[in-house]
Parts: C-alpha cells; structure tokens; sequence
C-alpha cells in the first residue's frame, strides 16, 4: 500500500465527563478516499475537528506526513485541506475576496493558482458574486476551493453531499474521485449515509459511539463478477418463477408477488430481456442491498442515534 | 512577520466590505459637519466676540474691573468671564482670538466618546463575528498560530481606532476652518492645570488632549475584545463595554469614599484630567493612573489571550 499521509494513534477526547473519542487507531493512505461512515452523534465531526487542530486530543496524536498536530501544528496543518460541517464563507464578500483572504494566510500562494482552483470547482463565473448570494452548492464548491488553495496532501470534507441535489452529489463525487487518482491526494469524507459513501470511497471506517467498530474494503460497486440479490415484480407470478428457475439455475424465493434470486450483476439485463420474450410484465426491478450495507446496519443497529 | 502584515490586510478587507463600517463613519462624518453647521447659526455657543482690537489690553482691564464689580449685567465678552485667565492675557501679552477652527477641533473632541463607541463595536465583532459566522473554523485551520491571528485582529482595531480619531480630527479642522476661518496654525492657548493659567502651543496641545481621550477609548476596546474572546458573543461584549463606558464614571461616584476607590479603572482612565482641570481624586498622579491603566491592560490581554488560544473551537 502507499504512503500513510495520517496515521491516528489512540485519540481519544472526553468533554467534561463523557468520553466522546474512544481511542481511534488507524491510518489513511495517499491516493484512497477513505469514508468516515456513522449514524448522527457517533462522533466523526468531533475526530475531524481534531485532525485539523480545532479541538484538542485529551490522549493520543494524529501525525499527518510525519508531524504531530500536538507537537508541531504549523507543519502538520500545511499539508491539510478540509471543510469542518458547512462551508462557511463571508457573506458580505465575493467568492473571490474570500478566496483572496486565504489565500493570505498560506505561503506562496499567486493570483494564478486562485484562478486555477475556481475553474477546478467551476465557478468562474460567479466568483465576483457575494458569498452570502451562492446556494449551497456554490457554497460547497467555493468550500472545497479554498481547501484546495495549498494542494494540501489530505482534504478533509466532513459531510460534503449534505444539502446538495443529485447532481451536485454525482459532480462532488466525481470531483473526489479524480483528486484521489490523479493527484495523489488522500481524502477523508465523512457521512451517515453509506449509499453513497460506497460510491465514493476506497475504505469504509465505521464509527459508533466514539468507537471504530470496523474497516472495510470497498469492492468496487460496478464488479460485474460479484453476485447481487435481486427482487421483481411480474405478472404472471408462476410464468415468471419458473422462467427464473430456468434462466439462472439457482432457486427463486416467492413472497406475495415479489420473486427474489441471485445473479451475477453482469447477467441482469438478459434476465429482463428473457423474461420479456417470454411474455412476462414487469412492475418493477431491484437489486437489493448489498453485503456491507447488511453488515453497516447489523453493526450500528439501525435507526440508533447515540 | 510578512504574514502578520497579510494577517491584519484581511481584517481590514473584512472591515471595509461590510456596510457597518461605513454607515458608522458616514455618522461621524454627518454628526462633525452638523455641530459645525449648529456652531455657525447658533453663535452664544461659540461665545460671541473676543477683543481682538489694538486696545485689547485696555478693554480687558475695564472688562476685569466690571466683573469684580460684580456689575455681571452687560459686560462686552461673555466670552472672558474669567479675572484670573484675563489677568494672565494682560500679564503675558497673549491677545484673545476670535472663536476659529482650533476651537472647533478642540470642542469636537466631544466626538471621541463616539469613537469609543465604533470601536467597541469593531473590538467586539473582530473575534465574536468569526464565531457566529463560523468562519473560525476555516481561520485556525491555517499553519499560523492562533496567538498571532488574535494579535493580527487587536492590531487592527487600533488601526481602527487611530484612524477614526484622525479622521475626526482632519474634519474637525476642515469644517473648522470652512465656517469659522483660521487665525493661523500657531496661536497660544491659555488654560488652568489644577487653578493656576498656563500657556502652550494650540496644535500640539490639542493633539495631545486627543491622544489622552484615546487612552479610555483603547481600554474600553481592549474590555470589549477581552469580553468577545471569553465569550464569544459579538452583543454581550458590546453590551457590556458601552454599559461600563456610560456607567463608569457615576460608578467611582458611588464608591467616592472608600479607600480603594482609586483602584477602580474609571478613576484613571481620563488623563486630560493632569493636564487641564482638577484630578478626580486628589494624591493621585498621573504616573499613579498610568501604572493602574497597565495592570488592567495586561490583565484583558492575558485573559483574552489564554481563551482564544486555549480553547477548544466546538459549537461554532
Ligand atoms: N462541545 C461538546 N460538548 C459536549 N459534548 C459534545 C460536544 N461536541 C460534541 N459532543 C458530543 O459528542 C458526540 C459526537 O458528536 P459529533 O458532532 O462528533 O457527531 P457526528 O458523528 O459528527 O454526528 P452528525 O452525523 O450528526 O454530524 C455527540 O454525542 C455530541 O453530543
Ligand atoms: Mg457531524
């Protein structure tokens, strides 16, 4: 595996007292997006506001490409990006002022590399706009802007899909993955809803309760080979059930008028057109949950909020 | 220190971009031109004529002996009540002028206290606005220490201040010198320190009488960005600071007879009080207030500083 640009070494935090950081250890890798999964209150705003220095550890350190944040804040911190909950701007000032006003506070920063990260996010042309004007999705791009400013090592977004539409979801991911690939960069994300962090991420850390429960490798989710369950819903019931029988050679569930059966993802679409040669009228098709959202729910217990 | 300079550039680009700054200078500015404008028609403010003739000696003299007549009913220069300060004209031949733009500046040193009050104002926000915003969270993410981010932001509000009181003073001088004229840049001022009349330089003694007023302003501010960085609360430090500011002086008042009365901050933040008039309480020198305005100083730096630097950024 490549580099460990962060490693967390037991950091722990207890506010008053509750123990709200229950000693995290593990690392993040150059290159990954690594997804830092949990339900609301388990505590990952908290490990990310410590990542970057905003609160301090009550034990351990976290050392982001060989400084310690404890030690040496100033060099650990230069290598980092992020946006802590929302990206909060001056709303009395254009994109680009607040842009500007960064920029300032980091060494060697020019005019040039400003204009670069704005059309990297896409807002060239509303960069002269006041903030205060920006929905939340220019809000965002103009977040991860400014955390991109220094080309940091790691960018830490915490909750970066939070208030955006699909296609700001789908151009945010995107946008992740291409930073993570072809700059290197490693990028924490943090989110309640693995949905979408299956789509994006590398690993999965999943925390609860302050703890990390578990890290998981995530396949990637367009893995033809990898077989999906999955439900539908055709008329006429029996036609169908033996026609899937038939087609997949593997034994087809029935509950009410719903038929579930495993399959390869890759073998879905002649499944469908199978069943529509043979005259069957399809309501509707699913490919059910996929193993680690099982295993997410099964850890976390669902609905749970600490 | 180059990114200290970049530092204190930003909370002045911060400054300049939001409207409150300038509605309170457009108020400075508006109020100054009007209490000139109130100055010129209504002229029992200004004290009306000086004796400005050749025989200016002699007319003060009969002018003296009227007064002590107590023949108070139509004397000539309401303006020259004083025997002792008309005496010390006639002994140190400084002829009286005309009322002109050094004393329009120097009465709009009233002004300062407003001045106080924006900068209170701007001390408050510098720190607690970044809170409420939640732009905190993106200021101390930065490989620069929060000691110098909270330095950068103080050195701003003195740059506030200072730049308000010049343009207090410049305007005061121009409106001054637009509807009242100049008798020309010196002229001796004559006052009493503690009963007895001096002379001095008018430029420079107004300067320097604007230079004390700023030392209540700058404790006042430095109070209020303390409170902002305790708190993190842009009205409660405002709150506070201006209740104190406007309380401060009928709180010494009231503790008057208790022996640590003088301790209080408000007993020494006037310092034109060794300069022109009678010190509040009396055994207490100048070098007394100076020492006690530096303990209170170093203690809102100190405490303003450990808050900010030390703390945990939570709820923001
Ligand atoms: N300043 C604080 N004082 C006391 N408790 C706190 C403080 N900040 C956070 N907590 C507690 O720490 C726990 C973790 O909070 P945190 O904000 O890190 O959760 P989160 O995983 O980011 O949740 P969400 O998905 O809702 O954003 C919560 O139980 C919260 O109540
Ligand atoms: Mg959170």
């Amino acid at each position: 595996m490549s580099e460990a640009v962060m490693q967390l070494k037991n950091v722990s935090k207890t506010i008053g007292k509750k123990e709200i950081i229950k000693g995290l250890d593990f690392n993040i890798y150059s290159g990954e997006v690594f997804g830092f999964l949990g339900p609301n209150g388990a505590g990952k705003t908290t490990t990310i506001r410590m990542m970057v220095g905003l609160m301090k550890m009550s034990d351990g350190d976290i050392i982001i490409k060989g400084h310690s944040v404890n030690e040496d804040f100033k060099q650990a911190i230069c290598h980092v990006g992020g946006i802590v909950e929302n990206p909060e701007m001056y709303p009395f000032m254009s994109g680009w002022k607040n842009l500007v006003h960064y920029s300032r506070m980091m060494p060697d920063i020019t005019k040039e590399r400003i204009h670069e990260v704005v059309q990297l996010v896409g807002l060239e042309n509303r960069i002269k706009e006041k903030a205060g004007k920006y929905s939340l999705g220019m809000r965002q791009r103009l977040g991860i802007a400014q955390a991109l400013l220094h080309k940091p090592s790691v960018l830490i977004l915490d909750e970066p899909t939070n208030g955006l539409d699909p296609s700001g979801i789908r151009e945010i991911r995107a946008y992740i993955r291409k930073l993570a690939s072809e700059e290197g960069v490693a990028v924490i994300v943090s989110s309640h809803i693995l949905s979408e962090m299956e789509m994006m991420c590398d690993r999965i850390g999943i925390i609860k309760s302050g703890e990390l429960i578990s890290i998981q490798t995530v396949q990637d989710a367009l893995q033809e080979t990898e077989e999906k369950e999955v439900s539908i819903e055709a008329v006429p019931v029996d036609v169908t059930m033996t026609a899937l029988k038939d087609i997949t050679g593997k034994s087809v569930t029935r509950e009410q008028d719903i038929l579930t059966f495993a399959v390869e993802r890759e073998k879905i679409p002649g499944v469908v057109s199978k069943l529509v040669h043979k005259g069957v009228h399809i309501y509707s098709i699913n490919v059910n949950r996929s193993t680690l959202e099982d295993k997410f729910l099964d850890l976390i217990g669902e609905g749970s909020i600490e | 220190m180059n990114n200290f300079v970049q530092l204190v550039r930003n909370e002045w680009m911060k400054l300049l971009n939001q409207k409150a700054t300038w509605i309170m200078a457009a108020i400075l500015v508006l109020l100054v031109i009007a209490s000139g404008v109130l100055f010129k028609i209504d002229d029992t403010a200004t004290g009306v004529d000086a004796p400005t003739g050749d025989n200016w000696k002699q007319e003060l003299q009969e002018q003296n002996e009227q007064l002590q007549k107590q023949e108070v009913g139509d004397i000539q220069y309401p303006g020259y009540r004083n025997v002792e300060e008309n005496q010390y004209r006639i002994e140190n031949d400084i002829k009286p002028t005309s009322y002109n733009a050094w004393d329009f500046v120097r009465q709009s040193r009233v002004f300062v206290a407003l001045v106080s009050l924006f900068t209170i104002i701007v001390a408050a926000g510098i720190t607690a606005n970044e809170f409420r915003w939640g732009t905190i969270k993106l200021l101390l993410i930065r490989p620069i220490s929060r000691s110098k981010i909270l330095f950068a932001k103080y050195v701003s509000v003195l740059t506030y201040a200072w730049a308000m009181l010049v343009v207090l003073f410049v305007l005061s001088f121009i409106v001054g010198i637009s509807l009242f004229g100049l008798d020309g840049m010196t002229e001796v001022y004559v006052y009493a320190q503690d009963g007895v009349y001096q002379q001095a330089d008018i430029f420079s003694f107004t300067v320097s009488q604007y230079v004390l007023s700023s030392v209540e302003l700058i404790m006042m501010a430095t109070f209020a960005f303390m409170i902002a960085a305790v708190f993190r609360n842009t009205s409660l430090a405002i709150g506070l600071s201006i209740f104190l500011m406007m309380a401060g002086s009928s709180i010494v008042v009231f503790f008057m007879n208790k022996d640590w009365a003088k301790y209080i901050l408000f007993a020494n933040t006037d310092l034109n009080q060794f300069i022109e008039g009678t010190p509040m309480f009396s055994g207490i020198t100048i070098g007394f207030s100076i020492t006690i305005l530096a303990v209170y100083y170093i203690v809102f730096m100190v405490v303003s500083w450990v808050f900010f630097t030390k703390r945990d950024v939570a709820g923001a």
